[in-house]
């Protein structure tokens, strides 16, 4: 066996097929066309319009999973460690591609209330926040989360109340966090209920930015992006923090790729003519497609915004999805052969440690830094009450220590205001009292203690916004254990581990059997150092059987096309036989029974009346009377 | 027409205004789930004013058959590519016939057209063929050779729906030497096709027809590019890419910044081809153009008006772009000049030097005379502003420093510019893209500069450019880019390191170099070790295991890196036995990895060629040198 890169990994291709819909088996009596072999991992292809004879389409991919297949079998084998990644601070990306109608929205979403049926989605969602209740308490974390699509090569942010009006984001780069969307709206969530909340208000604005959600749904792809920052104290005392991005990506339906312009299939194109003279730049940039030029050109803004995952920096599966049905046989196969391109694509996953961008560490350290401001006012005002003690009033104050709570704070600032405010009143009447004094000094006097007022208040307020910050700030972290009260759940994390454990061990088994498939190949190979010359002939019509039946896989292919054509041909041949006969016919009446004076005058009275899609004869009225005629109807 | 009384005949007009209303603005508005309403509902008036015609012609056709059957033509499809001569035969386009002809045919057109958008190709292709039978019978003239040229593009753009490029060619070409011919021969302004079913009162003004005329051969000219684009022939589509933009320019059919950008990328083409005169003129005229497109509004005026900010990031993106050609531009001809006069050691042959200024009088000569024959872009008024940015910068190899230097200047100029929009903060992989541009005008210059303590320096400017971006980005987003910049630090401060040795050695001839000579000197070369080894690192797996099996595009890099990274370590001064010892273990280490991968690895063999064999004898030779030394150690204690 080859040795495998350790740094880079292959995106994951899963395939799913639907169930034949009741339609579907009505309609069609041969019924699917696609054949599974979920231990191995393969998917059989038959094309209903060959002959039996011929060999059937094999693909091989990481999974397979068939029309009977639970959500839960696809979420736990293919997506669940990919989310474990994330969690561990991983990129990773969840594609789901297929034709329109072959259950990819069912794949991403599922139906939400039915715990059996719900999809990708919300159990990425469960997996996450579950993952973090159950974390030891010195992790704190932070999810946010947004929700986008490109739609005509325009970026439109679903969480903004007005992206309807508003116009395409921009895609932008930074250094520290690579390319990202411009003032792209992004919520923290602290719970499963809120960040499902965040989903739901994206999916209305989808569907209500569209005039026609299916055909707006198939055309455009949406984007999904959970960031999930973990922060975690270090052997060396400093907090370290990872961050993992997941996007959860629901492609457009494969059969408009062509023409929203995704990857690949822009190749098909390529040798038909562009009309519009607006096209002469890309005519002139396939020209100048070189290495050492220039070239005006951007790539599509899918391909920019998930350039980490595709070939990039992370952890990708791919789901295709297929319709069983005879009829979307050339799709089927169109989209498997596109998973199966996508199985080389090559990935680099690493770790983000401590990026510098992380929001959270800018959390802790504004959380830290309001602390201080509030100890400080603390220690402020405790100062000032001191001296004004040492002044005028006796009080038994002393017993209030320095107590980290903020309500003792807030109830010491109260008092304090409360004291001062005294104190200045007193004052005032002192002031007001000293009969002596000039009036004018004393109207100084009496407005600086008024302005002294205020200045306490603005700063009990400041204390109270400050510490009303604080408060918001902490509530948006999670930590770890601590906010989700299903620590008593311990049996389901049990039930958990073990459904995991199978789904692995699944996932080896199948693994095992590819391989063992792919050995026995090799061991075919190895044989070829012979010890005899029988041995040989042996393996080498072995050899010559396989490379036969590859042969006959691709006659076939060329006869399949080769066969379309001539049937076309025929039916049109066909046709063309029977019309020219009936024409002939036709002709032999005219000739033979209609005088040709008649017939001139027959055929200047005809003419044909395109709605009713046959010929008519002119009224022998002249034309132009009721050419009027008709018009003044119309027109009155 | 005689026998159309004036009503009939306007009434077919009409329908023909109302076809043509509904094809072009009616369609648009057609719903997704009928998306070709209206276009057949155009097809119907079209087949009426069909019918229309023809049965005026049947009633005509007594009188006329004379004309008619006398011209026995073979009923044979005609097939373009074994080019008839349309401008000798037939009935002359003017005549009575040949109007009815060209009337009848241009329904046939549009009928074609309209099936060929309803995606109905083979009805399509019948119409237009029909077409082409009718323009059979006549003589080109300005009454029908407007569609004599439509009627191939449409033709050509069918066949090459079909992938049947050389077909599309065949029908294209024709177009292209009839429009030759007619203007030669004729050249007065041609019949529009739409005038055919006016009345008189509506025709067409001389110049709207000339215009109409040559915006149809306009297309010719692009989709000519397109199929010779699509058949290989990249120079020749290039030339009908240029002529194109030369025909839009000319006609005044274009908008400034898309044209500047179209032809600020043709400029690519060209130097990628070393053809840097054309290169220039196209980007001299790209800029031209792009002045046209406007002021850039002020940063005031931007946040003041999203309109006007959003056209101030427009135009200041696109001139960018514009300055990113330029640079490449200087660059490409710093470049390929080096490679010209380089030496086998890769510095500047003087022999060489000499023989090609000797040359330069002959080529300046032959500039001259290219100019006068290549395709020039410009109107009048353009024309002076172009040819005054050409001045500005050559486009013949420079041969020395100095014209060199004038080279590195305006590229420098353009990479100011350029780098002023692509910023850091917001477009990081444009701007360090821009970034190594600018450092490899200096490697270039660098080449030209026989003062090697100016060369040093002109390396330092690159380290300094490059060096704290590198560290600055993001190691996970920006993998590649880093891996790009990190050889490219390792393999500047090598280069720095040597030419620091040979000053050394060129000043001090007799005498050992000085300590600080040897400071800068091991300083240099654990820079350049260390970049390399940052390089190597970032293959690693996030375990921190090195790969097994290098990925294609890394293989020969990395095979490289170790390579450097081996020599480095033999070359490290010291007067300290133990870490002599050290460093040629390194050495060894790093030398048998690339021996002990390759004999892994048959098939990378070939990517390192020239380091394989030397690492081998590496290999070979260093355990001696360790054992002496170790030898020697031994002794001393």
């Amino acid at each position: 066996v080859m040795s495998k890169n350790k740094s880079s990994e292959s995106v994951k291709v899963v395939v799913r097929c639907r169930p034949l819909s009741r339609k579907e088996e009505s309609s069609g009596p041969a019924g699917g066309i696609v054949q599974m072999d979920l231990r191995l991992g393969q998917v059989i292809l038959r094309n209903p319009r060959a002959p039996p004879s011929e060999p059937q389409k094999t693909f091989t991919f990481d999974a397979v999973y068939d029309a009977n297949s639970k959500q839960r079998e696809l979420y736990d084998e293919s997506v669940r460690p990919l989310i474990d990644s994330v969690l561990a601070g991983f990129n990773g990306t969840i594609f789901a591609y297929g034709q329109t109608g072959t259950g990819k929205t069912y794949t991403m979403q599922g139906a939400w209330l039915d715990p059996e049926k719900r999809g990708v989605i919300p159990n990425a969602f469960d997996h996450v926040f579950t993952h973090i209740s159950r974390s030891q308490s010195d992790k704190q974390y932070l999810v946010r989360a947004s929700y986008l699509e490109i739609y005509l090569e325009e970026i439109r942010d679903l969480l903004d109340p007005n992206h309807t009006n508003a116009r395409g984001l921009e895609l932008r780069e930074n250094p520290d966090t690579g390319v990202y969307v411009q003032d792209l709206t992004s919520c923290v969530c602290k719970s499963i209920k809120e960040i499902e909340e965040v989903m739901n208000v994206g999916n209305q604005a989808r569907a209500v930015g569209a005039t026609d959600m299916n055909e707006h749904s198939s055309r455009s792809h949406a984007l999904f992006l959970i960031t999930v920052e973990c922060s975690q104290p270090g052997p060396d005392g400093r907090k370290h923090i990872r961050v993992g991005r997941l996007n959860l990506v629901d492609l457009a339906g494969s059969e408009r790729q062509a023409k929203t312009g995704v990857q690949g299939e822009r190749l098909k194109e390529a040798a038909k003519i562009n009309l519009s003279l607006s096209a002469l730049g890309n005519v002139i940039s396939a020209l100048a497609d070189g290495r050492s030029g220039h070239v005006p050109y951007r790539d599509s803004k899918l391909t920019r915004l998930l350039q980490d995952s595709l070939g990039g920096n992370a952890k990708t599966v791919m789901v295709a999805t297929l319709g069983p049905a005879p009829q979307h046989y050339d799709e089927t196969l169109t989209t498997l052969r596109y998973a199966n391109r996508a199985k080389n694509i090559q990935n680099q996953p690493r770790v983000n440690e401590d990026p510098k961008d992380a929001l959270l560490r800018e959390f802790q350290r504004e959380i830290a830094r309001l602390r201080a401001q509030l100890n400080y006012r603390k220690w402020r005002s405790k100062q000032k009450n001191e001296q004004m003690e040492g002044e005028s009033w006796d009080g038994d104050r002393e017993k209030e220590t320095e107590g980290e709570e903020d309500e003792e704070v807030e109830k010491e600032a109260e008092e304090y205001v409360k004291l001062e405010e005294q104190r200045l009143e007193r004052e005032k009447e002192a002031i007001r009292g000293d009969e002596y004094m000039v009036a004018e000094e004393k109207q100084r006097l009496l407005g600086e203690k008024e302005r002294m007022m205020v200045d306490l208040r603005k700063e009990q307020e400041a204390t109270e916004q400050l510490t009303a910050k604080y408060k918001a700030m902490e509530s948006k972290l999670l930590v770890g254990g601590k906010n989700i009260i299903d620590h008593t759940n311990e049996q389901q994390k049990m039930l958990e581990m073990k459904r995991q454990e199978i789904a692995e061990q699944t996932r080896n088994e199948r693994e095992i059997q590819q391989q063992m498939l792919a050995q026995d190949e090799e061991t075919l190979e190895l044989r070829e150092t012979f010890t005899s010359l029988q041995q040989e002939v042996e393996a080498k019509t072995k050899k010559l059987k396989k490379l036969y039946t590859k042969l006959q896989c691709i006659k076939a292919e060329i006869k399949d096309v080769n066969d379309e054509h001539v049937k076309s041909r025929q039916e049109l041949e066909q046709t063309q036989n029977e019309l020219t006969r009936e024409l002939k016919f036709k002709y032999l009446i005219i000739e033979n029974f209609i005088p040709p004076e008649e017939k001139n005058k027959i055929m200047n009275r005809l003419i044909f009346d395109p709605e009713e899609d046959q010929w008519k004869f002119q009224p022998l009225v002249p034309a132009e009377s009721v050419y009027f005629e008709m018009h003044g109807l119309n027109f009155y | 027409m005689a026998s159309f009384n004036s009503n009939e005949w306007r009434a077919i007009c009409d329908k023909f205004t109302n076809a043509q209303n509904l094809t072009e603005t009616e369609s648009r508005k057609d719903p997704e789930n009928d998306p070709f309403r209206s276009k057949y509902k155009a097809r119907d008036l079209l087949r009426e004013i069909y019918c229309s015609l023809k049965s005026f012609e049947a009633g005509e056709g007594e009188e006329d058959s004379s004309g008619e059957s006398g011209d026995q033509r073979p009923t044979e499809e005609p097939v373009d590519g074994q080019r008839e001569d349309v401008f000798g035969q037939g009935f002359s386009g003017d005549s009575p016939a040949g109007l009815r002809a060209a009337r009848l045919g241009a329904v046939e057109y549009y009928l074609g057209v309209n099936h060929v958008d309803t995606e109905e190709l083979s009805a399509g292709q019948e119409h237009l063929m029909n077409c082409m039978k009718l323009l059979e019978r006549c003589r080109v003239s300005s009454q029908n050779v407007s569609l004599f040229i439509h009627v191939r593009n449409q033709l050509g753009i069918l066949w090459a729906g079909r992938d049947e490029t050389e077909t599309a060619q065949g029908f294209l070409e024709t177009a292209e030497s009839i429009y030759q011919r007619y203007m030669k021969e004729d050249g007065s302004p041609p019949t529009d096709m739409t005038e055919y079913f006016t009345t008189e009162e509506n025709l067409l003004t001389h110049q709207e027809r000339t215009k109409r005329f040559e915006l149809a051969y306009t297309h010719t000219m692009y989709y000519l590019a397109q199929v010779y684009k699509n058949l290989g022939q990249t120079e020749r589509a290039a030339t009908y890419c240029h002529t194109t933009l030369q025909r839009q320019l000319q006609l005044n059919q274009f908008t400034p910044m898309e044209w500047a950008l179209n032809a600020a990328t043709l400029s690519q083409y060209y130097i990628t081809k070393g053809r840097y005169m054309e290169g220039r003129h196209c980007l001299s005229a790209a800029t031209v153009i792009s002045d046209l497109a406007g002021e850039v509004p002020s940063e005031a005026a931007a946040q003041e008006s999203e309109a006007e900010s959003e056209r101030r990031e427009h135009l200041r993106q696109k001139r960018a772009e514009i300055a990113r050609c330029w640079i490449k531009y200087c660059l490409n001809l710093l470049q390929d000049a080096r490679k010209q006069l380089e030496d086998n050691i890769g510095e500047l042959d003087t022999d060489r030097q000499d023989e090609l200024k000797m040359a330069r009088r002959r080529e300046e000569e032959e500039e001259e005379k290219g100019r006068k024959s290549a395709l020039l872009f410009g109107s009048e008024d353009t024309f002076d502003s172009i040819a005054s940015i050409e001045e500005k910068v050559m486009c013949l190899f420079p041969l020395d420093f100095t014209e060199a230097r004038s080279v590195f200047l305006v590229g420098q100029n353009y990479v100011t510019q350029a780098k002023d929009f692509f910023q850091m903060d917001g477009y990081v992989t444009d701007h360090i893209e821009i970034l190594q541009d600018h450092s490899a005008l200096f490697r270039a210059l660098a080449f030209f500069e026989e003062d090697m303590e100016r060369r040093c320096k002109m390396h330092k400017r690159r380290v300094d450019m490059l060096e704290t971006i590198c560290n600055d980005l993001n190691a996970q987003y920006y993998l590649l880019i880093r891996r790009q910049l990190m050889f490219e630090l390792a393999e500047t401060y090598n280069e720095m390191m040597d030419l620091k040795l040979t000053l050394a050695n060129r000043q001090a001839d007799t005498q050992s170099l000085d300590n600080h000579t040897i400071k800068k000197f091991n300083h240099l070369c654990s820079a350049s070790a260390k970049y390399f080894q940052m390089f190597l690192d970032s293959l690693c797996s996030p375990e921190g295991k090195y790969p097994e099996h290098l990925e294609e595009e890394v293989l020969r890099p990395a095979l490289v890196a170790r390579f450097r990274v081996a020599r480095l370590h033999s070359r490290f001064i010291s007067s300290s036995p133990t870490v002599q010892l050290d460093n040629l273990n390194k050495s060894l280490e790093n030398y048998k990895y690339v021996v002990q991968y390759c004999e892994a690895h048959p098939e990378a063999e070939a990517a390192v060629e020239t380091e394989l064999e030397l690492s081998k004898e590496m290999v070979g030779l260093l355990p001696l040198k360790i054992n002496r030394l170790k030898a020697r150690m031994a002794s001393n204690n």
